[in-house]
């Protein structure tokens, strides 16, 4: 009988299923044709595991490194004031107790010049836990002790560069003589301290009281490090510790950190990057998508024959699409076990090459939670990009094998298939909203991604239908390369992706970069003042006035009183407590400059309610208003702030609209004069140059102010600017390393796309060549098809990577925007060059090559 | 109907999209007895493979009916054909059209396989020393000679005792020599098992081997007699 398929009934020996047998034995023809998608997949996942691994890797550091970062289990710190001697005690109740003092400060070097400093003053104990590193080394009671009047430091070789001098030199900070006995290799607890803008000066709290800078109001903070009598003491013992302290002295208005949470502002900043890195790294993978995409449809071609006799010895389509499935997913997850491998890798490459000199401390670990997340976005990108080419298997008809199509059938895949690609894609997205530190810029970045992919899709077909649609060229070149863009088959769609995408990332980045830069440098205003004085205390007020009227009469000079203070409550709810848009959640926390007036502050302008009559009865505050609206305040509202370790209660009477980028003096919360009557407190200057040729004249008048005012700390504002500069050039780097990945898969799929389209211009160039067409015009021609494509996607890109520039800029960043032409237009030529570049490589192969051994084959 | 292997009645197929649409077959009708060998011969585009892969259920007919053992093939959807094909038609191609990425006993297997027979390579082992390939088991396509490899796609043809045998130019990629052993082959298992072979060839001393010449010429049946001289 026949087709008595199935044998005698027999149990079956163990098999693997069948669709998973079949796709490994397919699997043995090799990875040939799979070496971009590889690429592409371990590309993102790396970027992605790397970047995440990384952060975590931080995130242990920190918290593994809390109590040295700390200095102690717990850290008590206060603004302008010492503990008073009850709070001390009630402190040394708990454990053993050691005390730092930090604030800002100018070093003084006579003819050097002065220098802005980072002072940082210890007592004793200090290290209580890690070590300070110096060189020469030495203990620290020999470094800090005094000798003849003069007090040891240890100080940041910057300083020595910047001023010139040696160890072993002497300086001048405040009153006080200081030698500088050895350079700063590292100190245990830098992390605490923030990010400074001058370079570090390590001495005793009894050299900083000499030095005169410490007066009431003074900008210094005092931190008391509380050690707990065992090193083991657990965490409910250091809540518990924190809630005695809190009620013992509920005024003392100070901060606490524990050493499970050294630094959440830290913490917050690691997370807030990592999220713009992770998203820098879905770019690479969703950009690679399109790589991903096109080797599986040139598989899909490549396999045809064996899919059709397949389907020919009785599989139906769906097993057939399981089997090829199978094979590409398989072969995903060799790339994501690669990129998982590098990224894991990269935390300990870091700490290994750079761990030393990183400012925080860094525990490399194999964080599976974020690598189970990077291979699921590696899944999820596989699955939703390949899904579409390989929905076309199933319809793939046996009678190919019967006669030769040229023209291969291009229906569309079958609902499911298409149905399974948009689940994974959905799956792609939603992972990387539910992983997104602040969801409204994934969600953003999500719209802005899905928004490039359909207009390349226009682009693309937009370009085709317009080469269709020309006038055909008499010369055969430009003939061919306009039949080229828009032929079947043509490289147009997966091209113009490509390259599409990679040009809207670079001008992107290039226009966030420039921005930021010239926010920063270019765009300081005129009226932005050349100085901020900081710490003129009431005595020396009209003295410092009076100098700087005859120092520098040409000058503005503008002052207002100025103390620091942290918001305790708003509305009766405490600070913490009130949950508050991330743009305005920062003036909850820490510290606060706080002023009081009697006329509205300059570059400001009240937009509700009304200022202060003279001499007010009740206290009253003035708030920002962006921010006052985004914590939910209307006015009348009750703000309690805390100051010099007292609360104090005001009533909202206004709203102020402030300019803040004039740079000059503005507070967020600036108080009627009789909330703070009596308050001991410093005062805050501005000196402003209004002529290019006074400028010159800032270092000069910088060393004469710090002879003659040596406690008053004179930040000038073009080395603070260089400063931050700085900072945001280290971000820049990194955002540039991270997108240079995004960039390395744009190009690897370009790449890609234009080896894919090799075989048809191997037919074309043989048959032409027997034709008698010269390999010059055979480049020719192809030369104008991908300088053609490279153009238009170029205009493209820079015009959609001039929009996502500005609403990064100007929405998400809220800067001001302009378009500087100068980097998107390099980047717009650079990719024209490469494509064209790239593409010509690969056919200059193929023209070299004779035709008979070709035709053979054709 | 049901007491022919093949039957076709009235059958029209077209081809091709708008101004590219050929009409291909012509009101062809033809019926097929158990055990018969057929060879479809005429030139070039007159439609013998279009007709081959009609009745193996590869194409639908835009109208005419189709029945193959009995079955009308318009009646099964698209996975029924391919599992019907799977188990009662076996396929020879001219170019062969073995997986390149298996051995010959795997591709051997492969339609075993998928009907998900236990005994899929006790089977396919046998059928391989039956075409004469015993020690040929575990080579690639690549390792095997144009016959040895159109040998293996014999046996993966036969394999599921198929009642119906097609075989589109089963020499043409052959030399002479080898030809000629691949077709003593082809009519010694169909006789062996009783199969229908039909089979597209434009080697005319193949054609006079069957017992059935049907000429077609521009979709038409040109011709449909014993060969002459047979």
């Amino acid at each position: 009988m026949h087709g008595t398929l199935p044998g005698p009934a027999r149990k079956k020996p163990f098999q693997w299923p069948l669709v998973l047998r079949l796709a490994l034995r397919e699997l043995r023809g090799g990875l040939r044709g799979f070496g971009i998608f590889l690429a592409c997949i371990a590309l993102g996942v790396a970027a992605i595991a790397g970047v995440s691994s990384l952060s975590r890797s931080l995130t242990e550091g920190l918290s593994s490194e809390g109590r040295r970062i700390l200095g102690g289990d717990l850290a008590f710190s206060l603004l302008q004031r010492e503990a008073s001697d009850r709070e001390i005690a009630i402190l040394r109740e708990h454990g053993s107790l050691s005390v730092i003092a930090t604030l800002r400060g100018m070093a003084h070097a006579g003819e050097n010049g002065s220098a802005l400093v980072e002072i940082k003053a210890v007592d004793a104990l200090y290290p209580t836990v890690g070590e300070l590193e110096a060189n020469p080394p030495g203990a620290p009671e020999a470094l800090f002790a005094e000798q003849d009047g003069v007090y040891g430091a240890v100080v940041d070789p910057v300083l020595l560069a910047r001023l010139d001098l040696a160890v072993g030199d002497e300086i001048n900070v405040g009153e006080a003589r200081i030698a500088l006995r050895a350079a700063l290799v590292s100190e245990p607890d830098k992390v605490a301290d923030g990010i400074g803008f001058g370079p570090r000066l390590l001495m005793s709290i009894d050299a900083l009281r000499a030095t005169g800078v410490i007066q009431p109001g003074s900008l210094v903070r005092w931190t008391y490090r509380l050690d707990l009598p065992s090193s083991a003491a657990d965490d409910a013992e250091l809540a518990r510790v924190e809630e005695i302290v809190s009620a013992a002295a509920p005024e003392a208005g100070w901060r606490v950190r524990s050493r499970l949470n050294a630094d959440p502002q830290f913490q917050r900043n690691i997370e807030r990057f990592s999220q713009f890195l992770t998203l820098v790294g879905l770019t690479a993978l969703i950009v690679g998508g399109v790589g991903v995409a096109n080797a599986v449809r040139g598989f899909v071609e490549r396999k045809q024959d064996s899919i059709a006799t397949i389907k020919s010895l009785g599989s139906p389509g769906g097993q057939v699409v399981g089997i090829y499935l199978t094979q590409v997913m398989l072969i995903a997850a060799v790339g994501i076990g690669i990129g998982l491998a590098f990224g894991a890798l990269i935390p300990f490459a870091l700490a290994f090459a750079v761990g030393d000199a990183l400012p925080i401390p860094i525990s490399p670990t194999i964080a599976p939670r974020e690598l189970a997340v990077a291979a699921f976005y590696g899944i999820f990108t596989a699955l939703a990009f390949s899904m579409g080419p390989l929905g076309r298997v199933h319809d793939i008809e046996v009678s190919h094998l019967f006669r030769d199509q040229i023209d291969r059938d291009r229906r569309f895949p079958r609902l499911r298939y298409m149905a399974v690609a948009v689940v994974a894609g959905a799956a792609l997205l939603g992972l990387s909203v539910y992983a997104a530190y602040d969801r409204r810029v994934a969600l953003i970045f999500i719209a802005a991604v899905a928004a490039a992919f359909v207009l390349l899709r226009f682009v693309s077909f937009g370009l085709m239908a317009l080469a269709r649609r020309l006038p055909r060229p008499r010369r055969a070149a430009p003939r061919l390369a306009l039949a080229n863009i828009h032929r079947p088959g043509a490289l147009t769609p997966s091209l113009v992706m490509s390259l599409g995408l990679g040009i809207t990332l670079l001008v992107t980045l290039a226009l966030i970069d420039g921005n930021l830069r010239r926010q920063l440098t270019e765009t300081l205003p005129e009226t932005a003042p050349s100085f901020f004085f900081v710490d003129i205390p009431s005595a020396q007020v009209e003295e410092f006035e009076g100098f700087i009227r005859e120092a520098a009469p040409e000058g503005e000079l503008e002052r207002v009183p100025m103390m620091r203070g942290r918001i305790v409550s708003l509305r009766g709810v405490p600070a913490e407590e009130i949950s508050a848009p991330e743009d305005v959640n920062w003036v909850l926390q820490g510290d606060r400059g706080l002023t009081y007036a009697d006329e509205p502050p300059e570059g400001s302008r009240i937009t509700q309610g009304e200022w202060w009559a003279p001499d007010p009865e009740e206290r009253l505050v003035s708030f920002d208003e962006e921010i006052g609206r985004g914590l939910g305040l209307s006015i009348g509202d009750e703000v309690v702030v805390n100051v010099l370790g007292r609360n104090v209660s005001a009533r909202i009477a206004n709203f102020r609209e402030v300019e803040w980028r004039s740079m000059g003096i503005n507070f967020v919360m600036v108080f009627s004069p009789n909330t703070f009557a009596g308050a001991p407190h410093m005062h805050l200057a501005t000196l402003t140059f209004h002529e290019e040729e006074d400028r010159a004249r800032e270092p000069a008048l910088l060393r004469a102010i710090g002879q003659t005012f040596p406690t008053i700390t004179s930040v000038r504002v073009r080395d603070a600017l260089e400063a931050v500069n700085d900072i945001v050039g280290q971000l820049v780097v990194a955002i540039r390393g991270a997108s240079s990945i995004a960039l390395a898969a744009s190009l690897l799929v370009l790449a890609g796309a234009l080896a894919a389209g090799h075989r048809a211009r191997l037919y074309d160039a043989v048959v032409l060549k027997t034709l008698g067409a010269t390999r010059a015009k055979l480049l020719g021609a192809y030369a104008l098809e991908y300088g053609a494509l490279g153009l238009a996607t170029a205009i493209f890109g820079l015009a959609a990577g001039g929009l996502a520039g500005w609403v990064i800029v100007t929405r998400i960043m809220q800067l001001e925007f302009v378009f500087i032409w100068s980097g998107p237009l390099l980047a717009a030529f650079l990719a024209v060059i490469v494509t064209i570049t790239l593409g010509l490589a690969g056919t200059l192969r193929i023209l070299s090559q004779k035709p008979a051994s070709y035709l053979r084959n054709l | 109907m049901t007491d022919k292997a093949i039957a076709i009645e009235n059958v029209d197929l077209s081809l091709g999209k708008g101004a590219a649409r050929v009409h291909i077959l012509k009101g062809i009708s033809l019926e097929i007895g158990h055990g018969e060998a057929v060879g479809l011969v005429g030139p070039s585009g007159s439609g013998k493979s279009t007709l081959l892969m009609t009745l193996a259920g590869l194409e639908r007919p835009d109208s005419g009916r189709v029945a193959v053992e009995g079955v009308d093939l318009a009646g099964l959807d698209e996975d029924a054909l391919a599992r019907f094909r799977g188990r009662r038609i076996g396929i020879v191609f001219q170019s062969f059209h073995l997986i390149p990425t298996m051995t010959a006993l795997e591709n051997v297997a492969l339609p075993l396989e998928l009907a998900d027979a236990i005994d899929a390579f006790e089977r396919a082992e046998k059928e391989l020393a039956a075409v004469g390939l015993g020690d040929r088991l575990h080579h690639y396509p690549s390792q095997l000679s144009g016959g040895e490899q159109q040998r293996v796609a014999i046996a993966r043809a036969i394999v599921p005792d198929p009642a119906i045998i097609v075989a589109d130019e089963p020499t043409g990629n052959l030399d002479e020599k080898t030809g000629g052993s691949i077709v003593d082959l082809l009519f010694a298992l169909k006789r062996d098992r009783g199969a229908t072979l039909v089979l597209v060839t434009h080697d005319t001393a193949l054609a006079r081997s069957c017992d059935r010449m049907i000429r077609l010429r521009s979709g038409r049946i040109e011709a449909d007699a014993p060969p002459v001289g047979a």
